[in-house]
């Protein structure tokens, strides 16, 4: 158990709420693993802020070429997610979001 | 009485007396109804995402409502067939926001250009910053 102690050791100057993170180790092939559980991006921002005039949070939330990105892959928690699918569809109705981009080639 | 929002796209070319005077237009369909204006922004002219009935620009104009469902149904109607409209949505919402993010002046008269360029930064911008996924 003295790798997981370390590893809280280094963590915990780092990062400020230990009590999200989730640390799992086991010995398979005597290799380690260190998995992380990841926590919603979104945490500190209230749901009244995902709205369709908020065109900088809803831009990190777009693939290159102007799809929205899964929860599987940003993490976000199901409620903002669906806060985040609907203000998109809105933006794309008032010409605030092109709903497609082209490939650069 | 329920909250609204509408949100409408007036054409380019309009000056801005005219697209006040539109704004007021819509304005006393909701006052005749019995409803009442919580507050108005005008967002300047932006640049269109994508082009609409022919327009690369337009004027956007937010309007908070708080009304009864009759005055919504004769705004959507009137703003159907008002040709200077290029866009128009209403949405019912929970609580008004009190500033939209892309709120520059109440009015389209008292816009000005500086105004866009000096305004500051959100509350959440540098939480934002930080956000990075690889699809």
């Amino acid at each position: 158990m003295s790798i997981e102690n370390n590893y809280k050791a280094n963590n915990s100057a780092t990062s400020e709420n230990n009590e999200d993170t989730f640390i799992k180790i086991s010995l398979v092939n005597q290799s380690v693993f260190i998995r992380k559980k990841k926590s919603c991006p979104l945490r500190d921002i209230p749901i009244t802020e995902i709205n369709y005039g908020n065109l900088k949070l809803l831009n990190k939330f777009l693939s290159e070429r102007g799809k929205i990105i899964p929860a599987r892959i940003s993490n976000v928690e199901l409620k903002k997610q669906r806060a985040i699918a609907n203000a998109i569809k809105r933006a794309r109705q008032l010409a605030l979001i092109s709903p497609i981009k082209k490939e650069v080639n | 009485m329920a909250l609204y929002e509408t949100v409408f796209i007036a054409r380019q070319d309009l000056t801005a007396e005219d697209v006040d005077a539109l704004a007021n237009k819509f304005c006393n369909i909701i006052t005749d109804f019995k409803g009442k204006i919580v507050s108005k922004e005008y967002w300047g002219l932006r640049n269109l995402a994508v082009r609409v009935k022919k327009n690369h620009r337009g004027h956007y104009i937010l309007i908070n409502v708080n009304a009864n469902f009759p005055a919504i149904a004769e705004l959507k109607r009137v703003m159907g067939y008002t040709e200077d409209v290029i866009r128009s949505s209403i949405f019912k919402v929970e609580a008004h926001q009190e500033e939209s993010q892309l709120f520059i002046s109440h009015t389209a008269k008292d816009f000005k250009p500086n105004l866009a360029a000096k305004k500051q930064a959100g509350k959440y911008d540098l939480i934002l910053e930080q956000f990075q996924f690889d699809s």
